[in-house]
């Protein structure tokens, strides 16, 4: 299995990098690393932003402020966050990981499917 | 403990492991993979149950529910990371290490790596890994088999351990293969049948128990001015909640019998998409659990009042059960909850066994001792080295050094801290080298050490570096080395390099 041209590795004689998270190469492989970037975002934000907007909010160290005493569906707003919708949050982003995934692979796939007919 | 011979669970509990031994001798002809049942593919979703089905154990059916009704807001911190950690894994592993097409961590890290001494320190890793996680489970299967049989807790636990073993020989003699999806389908229904009865009893919203316990935690809250579950931080600092919280993350991304799971999907798409349906599935569990620790809560504020730390830890790990018991549902029912407890023990355990015996008898016997033995010698040692690896998680159970979540937690630091870096790197940068992962592999086992030794003699140390959530700092420290000794030593050799741009990255 070989390459196409858009994305071929320089040769790795000066041990250059090919396959770097932080400097992907061009084509599917930068296509990619956003898609991860962006996803990872998500999901770091998704938890970590919301503990630290907690701790920013808070009246006391225990935690209390605004986000614990306002209410949704029964329970205290920051409990139902992490505790209910987190989990929905992760499907969520699993899904979108898998769509834009499959999108962004079949047309690296027609790409070279195109370069390999030329 | 005082408890009374129970004979409604005792009786399902036999019927249970039975019709998993039935069930398993008829599948054993097909040959099928964990993904086939009845000789087709079950896809997305059937994969999905293997993995959730794989994934819950006694921490998952006993630990969160024992944890959150000790510590409140902490244990959504392991919620948070047994699932996040698979929202890791699949951005981040998933798809290439199911294109690298090596079946066990060891084997990965050979071939990524060409080192023995990877490999080995790998295949030492994964039965420490095996160790740590099954003492947590050894410590549930005591605590219901005590609960179930009347029995004092070290009694039970050599009774438990004793089954163990003989349905592990039992199953194996006769080639009854698992059926996951079954386990999961068993599993989940006698987690939230319970929960149901118990929220319908107790007068809260039963059709989705999980949704409707929210007026239980706030009537607890207003009890006891919120130090119990409502205050985030009233049991540990943020930053404590976020240490665990990423340490169970990256360690779920790096275990090897979740990591396992990737290898024997048909095909990338399928590995993706069922991560989906395992969260989900998963998600099941983690949503009702909290809700068992508050039930129970709830029962004790409107009977004697809440009960002290020092009388709520011993029973902690058995709060879902004890929940139900208080709640006042049928005695069969409360005896659903320590079955689908002890299935989920069981199969983890059973699973963590054959793993850890694969990496004695595989990784280090034949492919670092004798690679000149026989099949018959390698099943020779397997057969020992689970029969030793199940003596020596027995011994330790005996004294259990936490609750079951956090025993469970430390050997998720430890694949944190060693093979979530190793794997990382590995896959996502093809300059890292053999003795990157070797310095990274000895880093992590030390830095995880620390942690234990910290949390035991060094409390100031220990709130830094908690033996439960070492690698919030550990794993970033071992990716540091990594990279550092990579760079200060040659590259890795080119076919390797090339290996990862054109196969394994690939569309």
């Amino acid at each position: 299995m070989t390459d196409t041209k858009a994305s071929s590795p320089p040769p790795s004689s000066e041990g250059a990098p090919r396959i770097n998270l932080f400097r992907p190469r061009s084509g599917f492989a930068r296509k990619e690393v956003l898609l991860i970037w962006a996803m990872l975002a998500g999901w770091g934000g998704g938890i970590y932003g919301f503990q630290a907007l907690l701790v920013l909010l808070q009246r006391q160290s225990d935690g209390a402020g605004p986000l614990t005493e306002t209410g949704l569906f029964g329970f205290p707003l920051h409990y139902w966050y992490t505790g209910q919708f987190l989990i929905v949050w992760f499907i969520v982003l699993c899904i979108l990981f898998n769509l834009l995934a499959d999108r962004i692979m079949v047309a690296a796939r027609r790409q070279k499917q195109r370069g390999e007919e030329q | 403990m005082s408890e009374s011979f129970k004979l409604a669970p005792v009786l399902m509990l036999l019927t249970v492991l039975g019709l998993f031994l039935l069930v398993g001798l008829a599948s054993r002809t097909r040959k099928g993979e964990y993904y086939l049942v009845s000789g087709r593919s079950i896809g997305r979703m059937g994969i999905g149950a293997a993995i959730a089905s794989n994934w819950m154990s006694a921490a998952s059916f006993l630990g969160i529910a024992g944890i959150f009704y000790l510590q409140g807001y902490l244990a959504l911190a392991y919620v948070i990371g047994w699932t996040g950690g698979y929202v890791l894994l699949l951005i981040l592993l998933a798809r290439q290490i199911r294109r690298f097409g090596k079946y066990t961590a060891p084997e990965f890290v050979e071939a990524r790596y060409e080192s023995h001494l990877a490999r080995f320190l790998s295949a030492l890793i994964t039965i420490f890994i095996t160790l740590i996680y099954c003492v947590a489970q050894y410590k549930g299967i005591g605590l219901v088999f005590a609960w179930i049989f009347g029995l004092d807790y070290i009694p039970a636990l050599f009774f438990g351990c004793a089954v163990v073993v003989s349905y592990l020989v039992l199953s194996g003699s006769l080639g009854a293969s698992r059926n996951p999806q079954l386990q999961y389908g068993l599993i989940i229904v006698c987690f939230l049948l319970p929960l149901m009865a118990i929220a319908g009893k107790l007068g809260f919203f039963w059709p989705l128990p999980q949704f409707g316990y929210g007026r239980a935690l706030q009537e607890i809250a207003a009890a006891d001015g919120g130090s119990l579950f409502a205050s985030p931080w009233a049991n540990a600092t943020p930053y404590q909640w976020a240490a665990l919280c990423f340490t169970l993350m990256v360690g779920t991304a790096g275990l090897p019998h979740v990591l396992s799971r990737f290898y024997t999907v048909p095909n990338v798409r399928d590995a993706r998409w069922s991560v989906v349906w395992g969260i989900f599935f998963i998600g099941l569990l983690y949503w009702s659990a909290p809700a068992y620790g508050t039930f129970a809560r709830w029962c004790e504020m409107n009977g004697g009042g809440f009960a002290a730390t020092a009388e709520a830890a011993p029973i902690a790990d058995l709060v879902a059960i004890k929940a139900a018991e208080w709640a006042g549902i049928p005695d069969w029912l409360v005896g659903v909850v320590a079955v689908g407890a002890i299935m989920a023990a069981f199969s983890t355990v059973t699973g963590l066994l054959i793993t850890g015996a694969g990496a004695v008898s595989y990784d280090i016997y034949y492919r670092l001792l004798n690679p000149k033995a026989t099949e018959r010698q390698r099943m020779k040692v397997a057969k020992g080295a689970t029969l030793v690896l199940a003596l020596i998680v027995l011994a330790a159970a005996m004294k259990p050094p936490g609750m079951i979540a956090e025993i469970t937690a430390i050997a998720f630091a430890l694949a944190g801290n060693t093979l979530f870096p190793v794997f990382l790197l590995g896959i996502w940068w093809d300059r890292t080298n053999r003795q990157g992962a070797v310095a990274g592999m000895l880093t992590g086992i030390a830095i995880t050490l620390a942690g234990v030794g910290a949390s035991l003699w060094w409390p100031e140390l220990a709130f830094w570096l908690p033996a439960t959530a070492s690698a919030f700092i550990g794993a970033p420290l071992v990716l540091l080395v990594m990279v550092i000794v990579s760079l200060a030593t040659a590259p890795p050799p080119e076919h390797l390099r090339r290996f990862l741009a054109d196969d394994v990255h690939q569309p």
